[in-house]
């Protein structure tokens, strides 16, 4: 496969507002509308969309879609093998002009230049070998509080006997001054040693007491097998731990840094910490908003569901598709200021006579806004028939009743940061049930948008105070597909460029 | 949906609708909350569209389609709704558009399909009583007077739509011979249906929402186009292109069939959402 691209215009009705001039980032995948094949959502193809907005009435809205190469910056590695350099179809990092797209797990950041929209390398700091030959890293960077440095990690996996393992940690600075990049090693925290759960979906940046520091939201993913299953069966699970936050401080006189717990994490009890936005703007502690999936995000759909079905009996099923959740999630408030924390959560099941209230069935996104007042959230919900038998049954302690769970819909949600209450009203302006997952925060304080997106969806903007009525809506067939045999699924995230 | 009070006659209709009023403003005082109005729950799902084939015209400034929709239903009156742009025509009129496709690509329509021919006998019926809804309480208002009732997850869906800018149409049917019986429900084909709307894309239709009966939607769908074009359909696979000549001219054409799933699907002897819940 090679790097294409391809350009069209959405079909826009309502306005696009002066504030919006910008552009809108989304890493995709596919998925090949053939049932019966088996192709595993890390693996999937990327195709990186960036949406070019020009306000007006109804203003223009330009996708341009670049098609990734996995292989195009590697000629080490034969093609033949399972083991891409980079497969970026899940998240999105931006500082200036440049986009750093990255997978849900696998391989490397892509660097993609955003004004030609041209790939122009992958980061691969941490040599792969044959006993190691693919590498993990950090789907969302950290920066610097002057966005002068991203950060992330990256590790090699290795194939272990019941599990892969991830070793030669270390931590990245990338300076978007200069162009250098910074290398450590990394050494775990001595009570979070199990190389098989070391990798982290999110890292963080703040200051305390003159002292610079990273968090990495161990997610905590265990995957069986390094390469995608052969033959797509019920397979033997190994069971996630609880999820852990690592705090590591950043010293440039050394060349290893020792990461350490930060306290009352793990004590949640919570699985696949993943996403996060942070208030860290006080230069002395932080607030963190982070999710728990409640999800063996190591695994995917494949074999008999929880009812017994086999999956040519279920059409919604493709397999490969990311795993379903196993319970409602958890959203975190974690504030730290002088050495003290203080923890809130907010964890909901779906309760159809009062939609009013919410739900936190598998969070996704979350933001906050120009403000910092206000925390948008959104939730993917629940397909019960795409819950694998042999999946649910390791966790029989955390999974949902089964005799009574139905469909969850999707759900985007406005809270109050302070305390993570959800920001209630009579006109049911602070949620919207059926969105996308993907949405980004656009504008500045008083008035703030919401985009959120789908292929299938099109684009829909909000403001951000008021989820009842839609500013914008654009549509194109052409988001849906990849040529005729594949469709793209619902993407995780976006991210808003102002111009 | 179906409708448990299709009509009601006189002075009683007057006090069903002053009664309807009433569950719709507590309904409304409540943030649209079921919880104070249990009445609302549909009380048992027993509609679904089995299969639909569509004729999709695009010209570059507007779409229409053409449907043949073929529903099931247990009871006897029912109701199909869905959203379109407000500036659609929706029309029930005489067409053979969908015929004179499937006589030029030497098909049989839905036939074609093992999957609609096991459904069996269905029965050709007319839409009724066609409605329009702009607000959401109009249409929870409608549903509650011909207690039909809703799911809170399915009105959440019409919620998105309208505050997107769309409105609800909705049109009624019946069988001649209703069925009572969940496993043999009462097949109803019903064509006719168009809907036109200014758009500069191709623009495909919303799953249907999982209605009691059927999980899966069968579909064989023919877009019609006046420039050759590559758009594909979100999820069934392309199973012929070309040219195809008809009374009002040349088209380019794409055909796709196969099956989708519904949305809002539930596992197996799971009820559907309901008022004696707890929660």
């Amino acid at each position: 496969m090679n790097s294409e691209t391809q350009v069209f215009d959405l079909y826009v009705r309502g306005t696009v507002p002066a504030a919006m001039s910008g552009s809108l980032i989304i890493a995709a995948s596919r998925r090949h509308k053939d049932r019966q094949r088996f192709l595993r959502w890390h693996d999937s193809q990327a195709d990186l969309i960036k949406l070019d907005v020009r306000p007006g009435k109804p203003g223009r809205i330009k996708a341009t879609i670049l098609s990734v190469d996995p292989w195009k910056f590697c000629n080490t590695q034969p093609r033949a093998t399972p083991f891409y350099p980079s497969q970026p179809n899940h998240g999105v990092n931006i500082d200036g002009h440049t986009v750093w797209a990255t997978n849900l797990l696998f391989g490397a950041p892509l660097e993609v230049d955003l004004p030609s929209w041209k790939p122009r390398r992958a980061l691969r700091m941490v040599p792969v070998t044959r006993d190691a030959p693919q590498l993990s890293s950090t789907s969302h960077f950290a920066f610097d509080l002057d966005h002068r440095f991203a950060y992330f990690h990256e590790s090699a996996l290795r194939q272990g006997e019941r599990t892969v393992h991830m070793q030669d940690l270390v931590i990245i600075r990338l300076d978007a001054k200069t162009g250098s990049e910074r290398v450590w090693g990394l050494v775990p925290p001595v009570d979070d040693a199990r190389s098989e759960v070391h990798n982290f979906h999110s890292a963080f940046y703040f200051e305390e007491n003159g002292k610079r520091f990273l968090g990495l939201l161990r997610t905590g993913a265990v995957v069986e097998s390094l390469a995608q299953h052969q033959i797509p069966s019920e397979h033997a699970v190994v069971p996630m731990q609880p999820s852990t936050i690592w705090i590591v401080e950043l010293d440039d006189s050394q060349s290893t840094l020792t990461a350490s717990l930060l306290p009352g994490i793990r004590e949640l009890d919570g699985l696949a910490l993943s996403h996060l936005d942070i208030d860290a703007s006080s230069r002395n502690g932080f607030t963190l908003y982070a999710n728990y999936k409640q999800a063996d995000v190591g695994e995917e759909t494949h074999g008999v569901n929880v009812y017994g079905e086999p999956p040519e009996h279920v059409a919604e099923h493709y397999a490969g598709m990311t795993v379903e959740a196993l319970n409602y999630g958890i959203v975190l408030r974690y504030e730290r200021i002088n050495g003290v924390h203080s923890i809130r959560t907010f964890s909901r099941p779906y309760n159809p006579k009062r939609t009013s209230l919410g739900h936190s069935w598998l969070p996704i996104n979350i933001e906050l806004d120009s403000s910092k007042q206000w925390l948008f959230c959104s939730f993917a919900g629940f397909h019960p028939r795409l819950l694998p038998t042999h999946v649910a049954k390791v966790y029989t302690e955390r999974v949902a009743d089964l005799r009574h769970i139905r469909h969850v819909p999707p759900l985007l949600m406005r809270f109050r940061a302070v305390d993570l209450t959800p920001d209630y009203d009579d006109q049911r302006t602070y949620l919207s049930y059926t969105e996308p997952i993907a949405f980004a925060i656009a504008g500045t304080c008083p008035e703030d948008f919401l985009w959120t997106f789908s292929p299938e969806n099109g684009l829909k903007l909000y403001r951000s105070h008021d989820f009842s009525q839609v500013v914008c809506h654009a549509v194109s067939p052409y988001l849906m597909n990849w040529r005729d045999s594949h469709f793209r699924p619902d993407p995780a995230h976006m991210v808003f460029v102002q111009s | 949906m179906a409708l448990r009070r299709p009509s009601v006659e006189g002075p009683e209709f007057a006090r069903i609708v002053r009664e309807s009023n009433e569950t719709i403003r507590k309904l409304e005082e409540n943030r649209f909350d079921f919880d104070t109005v249990p009445e609302l729950f549909a009380k048992d799902a027993a509609a679904d569209v089995f299969a639909k084939e569509i004729v999709h015209v695009f010209d570059g400034k507007s779409m229409t389609r053409h449907g043949r929709l073929v529903m099931g239903g247990v009871g006897t009156h029912f109701n199909l709704m869905g959203p379109i742009p407000p500036n659609a025509k929706l029309q029930i009129t005489p067409t053979t558009i969908l015929e004179d496709v499937s006589r030029a690509l030497k098909s049989k329509g839905l036939r074609d399909l093992p999957e609609y021919r096991k459904l069996g006998a269905v029965e050709e019926i007319a839409f009724y009583n066609y409605e329009i809804f702009y607000t959401l309480r109009d249409l929870a208002f409608w549903l509650v007077l011909h207690d039909a009732g809703s799911f809170p997850s399915s009105l959440e869906v019409m919620v998105r739509h309208i505050a997107a800018g769309n409105i609800v149409q909705s049109n009624q049917y019946s069988p001649r011979k209703a069925s009572k019986d969940k496993r043999k429900p009462a097949l109803m084909a019903a064509g006719c249906l168009s809907v036109s709307f200014p758009t500069s894309v191709v623009e495909w239709m919303d799953k249907p929402i999982y209605g009691g009966l059927a999980r899966d939607t069968i579909h064989v769908e023919t877009l019609l186009t006046t420039k050759k074009t590559d758009v594909s359909h979100p999820y069934l696979p392309l199973v012929g292109e070309g040219k195809i000549k008809l009374k009002d001219g040349s088209y380019f054409y794409r055909r796709f069939n196969g099956i989708t799933p519904k949305d809002g699907l539930r596992g197996p002897d799971i009820r559907a959402e309901n008022a004696e819940d707890r929660y």
